[in-house]
């Protein structure tokens, strides 16, 4: 035991001389690689539909405008936000915890491998206009089959890659007995463990419920059930991918201008409630359900706005550790110590745009949550404007501030000062065009347009045409969020491949000197979970016992499109 | 104190009207959320008697064991359809469940918990698995209306919720048997 301690140790040590191993690189280069090309290939549909939804662009007769819509959707949700996740938080596990396992690269591998053969059976049936059924799926439309055995392969890749970071994890917790786990790998475990949660759900939703059916063994389906489970997956997915994000906003960023970290028991005080309370949020993407009593979504209320008092901390923390930071150094005044930040970098700015994007952002979020309110923008382009907000800025401008680290700290080579530019200048592009995009969106999305509609005059009624001036703005928006996706994607390439070679370090920021020892009760995850499970079984036994007990007769599968 | 102040808020809260209608128009509502928040909100208080009245505690509840039986009489008192029923039907029993289940459940878990050694503590533990899974069965196959203020359909997904509950001990339970915390702590 004493050796193998010594020999962690030793591995963590070369670790942080040397960076990180060869094999380690590779793996999170590759899912790296993965996100980023989706990152260009969902982008350029988002400006095909953008153009289409302004009126300038007539999609060609063999291209549908819901076969793009399912595309992107996949694409960026599923494709580039998960591969971009797990690639950043293996580095991070390996970087924390003295290389990855052997075995765990194997695993990391077959679930690459799972996921890329899951995805080709989902694109395939995709492109031949089988599948238009958007990324949410909802029966009773139906898929061809195809469609959702990959959906079952990317699945059990998720599950693959979660238990090579719990093996990981356990490994290095056996060796290190009585420390904790570094924040980051903590961030990872919450991370793994929501996947697992939330991809039970789905498998259930397509295994049981979707395969069969659409097989034709059984020739009714569950609507409302089939959407319970999916939202438990989807909404839990989407706070994952927010999770990730929140992950650099308390470990990175701090470092990255030359603080220290937030307190390190509250920070992890935020991991766990976000782990136990979050699946049983999906039903606020149901608020407007028929079939779910007014009892129910009542007290569902309480549960998302539960998820929001975490959020609500992070945003103090972080502007916490950004003036003392900032007062640290010579920053003066009630807002003068601003002029400190370091503004010009953009392993700052693109994470700090996106924390400032989660203001409206959860704000909107929790005008959603409210049935009266959410009446009025379900459905509609607001909503589409929301999760650009929440994901398009808060999530994926975090992520870009990470590539610009993390990319050249794998390859081995450095990001210039010109590399750093280009950086700068694609965040601002991005920005503007998602703030143009997503504020004529929830705009006309209070007007009522709806959302998933391509584009049309409505016979020309004049209401309706009093839309279209905020869907010219959507297709300015998605051209200038275009030259920023070839930007960054250019960038990470570059600092893949042909930046000039150095050391970049992996930033991870401490502790402040003399912080309280933080309770050893925080690492029991294993209490975490059943407690995780406890509350997921309180939320959904009376609604889908409900759902199950006092069902309709199911509906046939209909192909819309 | 100010955990004190809390239960008796959180207590105060459930006895109001509309919010105590709402949670018992639900039988597994009732049984499953109202009742445990009950105990947990004598939980919060537990301290403040512990310190109000050091003797009494240390003298009749010296290893837990008194505290944790009463506590497990309690729990199986109410969960019976029986006692359910009575206490949306007569007053002075819906006011017996506000004060039994904080005060002479939730104060003497508080008091209990603690002093159990592991092995008790898993002992209950198990203990409330077999009954939750013996009232789980029982309210789910049970075709008869058990209560008269609740439905049939909502005694059986009472019952999946007793089962889905048990699960979760044993998860818990297996989970203390095979990982040993020595090995990592
Ligand atoms: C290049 C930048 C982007 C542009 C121009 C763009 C544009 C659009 C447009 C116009 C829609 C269709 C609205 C409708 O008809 O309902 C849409 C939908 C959507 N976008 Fe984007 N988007 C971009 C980036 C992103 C990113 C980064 C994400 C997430 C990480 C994302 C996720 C989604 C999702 C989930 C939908 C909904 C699909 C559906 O309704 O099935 N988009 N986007
Ligand atoms: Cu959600």
């Amino acid at each position: 035991m004493q050796s193998a301690v010594k020999a962690t140790s030793f591995n963590q040590k070369t670790n942080q001389i040397l960076g990180i191993s060869q094999e380690d690189a590779r793996i999170s280069k590759s899912y790296l690689s993965i996100a980023f090309i989706a990152l260009l290939l969902g982008g350029f549909l988002g400006l095909l539909q953008g153009l289409n939804r302004a009126g300038v662009l007539q999609l060609p007769p063999w291209l549908n405008y819901y076969q793009v819509l399912t595309a992107h959707g996949i694409l960026l949700v599923v494709v580039l936000s998960a591969f971009f996740t797990i690639g950043y938080f293996y580095a991070g596990l390996s970087h924390t915890l003295g290389g990855l396992l052997p075995k765990v690269r194997k695993m990391a591998w077959i679930g690459f491998w799972m996921k890329i053969f899951g995805f080709v059976l989902v694109v395939i049936p995709i492109l031949k206009n089988e599948a238009s059924v958007m990324y949410t799926f909802y029966p009773p439309m139906a898929a061809s089959p195809m469609f959702y055995f990959g959906l079952v392969f990317i699945v059990l890749g998720i599950w693959m890659l979660s238990l090579g970071a719990f093996t990981q994890v356990a490994n290095w917790r056996k060796n290190h007995k009585g420390q904790h786990l570094p924040i980051l790998a903590f961030f990872a475990t919450g991370v793994f463990v929501l996947l697992v949660g939330a991809t039970a759900f789905v498998a259930v939703e397509v295994l049981f419920m979707i395969i069969p059916w659409t097989l034709g063994w059984t020739d009714g389906i569950n609507v409302l059930l089939a959407r319970t489970l999916f939202w438990a997956f989807g909404h839990t997915a989407v706070n994952i991918w927010y999770l990730t994000a929140v992950s650099a906003w308390y470990v990175i960023v701090p470092k990255i201008i030359g603080g220290n970290r937030w307190n390190d028991l509250l920070t992890r005080m935020v991991v766990i409630p976000l782990v136990i309370m979050n699946i049983t949020g999906g039903f606020h993407h149901q608020i407007i359900d028929p079939g779910i009593s007014e009892s129910i979504k009542y007290m569902h209320v309480f549960m998302s706005l539960a998820i929001g008092f975490p959020s609500l901390m992070t945003a103090y923390a972080m502007f916490r550790v950004f003036e003392r930071t900032a007062r640290a150094k010579g920053g003066k005044g009630l807002v003068g110590w601003y002029k400190k930040m370091p503004w010009g970098d953009v392993r700052f700015l693109s994470p700090f745009i996106a924390m400032v994007a989660f203001i409206p952002a959860g704000a909107g979020g929790i005008a959603q949550s409210t049935n009266q309110l959410d009446q009025v923008v379900h459905n509609t382009m607001w909503v589409v404007g929301h999760f650009h907000i929440t994901l398009g800025m808060s999530v994926i401008m975090t992520f870009f501030g990470i590539s610009y680290w993390l990319v050249p700290y794998l390859s081995k080579r450095v990001l210039t000062s010109g590399m750093n530019r280009l950086g700068v200048i694609q965040t601002a592009i991005w920005t503007l065009g998602m703030v143009i995009m997503a504020i004529s969106m929830h705009i006309v999305g209070l007007f009522g347009s709806p959302r998933r509609t391509s584009f049309t005059t409505y016979g020309n009624f004049a209401e309706t045409l009093g839309w279209n001036p905020y869907m010219v703005a959507v297709g300015i928006g998605a051209s200038l969020l275009l030259v920023a996706v070839i930007l960054q994607v250019y960038a990470v390439f570059n600092l893949m491949f042909f930046a000039p070679k150095g050391v970049t370090e992996f930033p991870i920021a401490e502790e402040e000197a003399g912080a309280a020892k933080t309770p050893y009760w925080t690492e029991r995850w294993g209490i975490w979970v059943v407690l995780m499970l406890l509350v997921v079984s309180m939320a959904y036994v009376l609604p889908i016992a409900d759902m199950i007990m006092n069902a309709p007769p199911g509906s046939p599968p209909f192909k819309t499109w | 104190m100010n955990l004190f102040l809390f239960g008796l808020v959180l207590l105060i809260g459930l006895m109001l009207p509309p919010v105590a209608n709402l949670m018992e128009s639900v039988m597994i509502i009732h049984m499953h959320m109202q009742m445990p928040m009950l105990v947990i909100a004598g939980f919060f208080m537990g301290q403040f008697f512990q310190r109000r009245f050091p003797h009494f505690f240390s003298k009749y509840n010296q290893e837990g064991i008194p505290g944790i039986l009463l506590f497990i009489i309690i729990m199986g008192y109410w969960m019976l359809p029986r006692t359910m029923d009575e206490a949306l039907t007569v007053n002075s029993v819906e006011l017996f469940k506000f004060i039994s289940l904080p005060f002479l459940a939730g104060v003497p878990l508080r008091d209990s918990w603690k002093k159990l050694s592991k092995n008790r503590k898993n002992y209950t533990i198990g203990f409330f698995t077999v009954i939750f899974s013996g009232m789980g069965w029982l309210y789910i196959q049970a075709n008869d209306q058990l209560c008269n203020n609740y439905l049939v359909v909502d005694q059986m997904i009472l019952g999946w919720g007793f089962i889905t509950m048990a699960i979760c001990m044993v998860i818990y339970l297996v989970y203390t048997a095979v990982v040993d915390p020595s090995l990592y702590e």
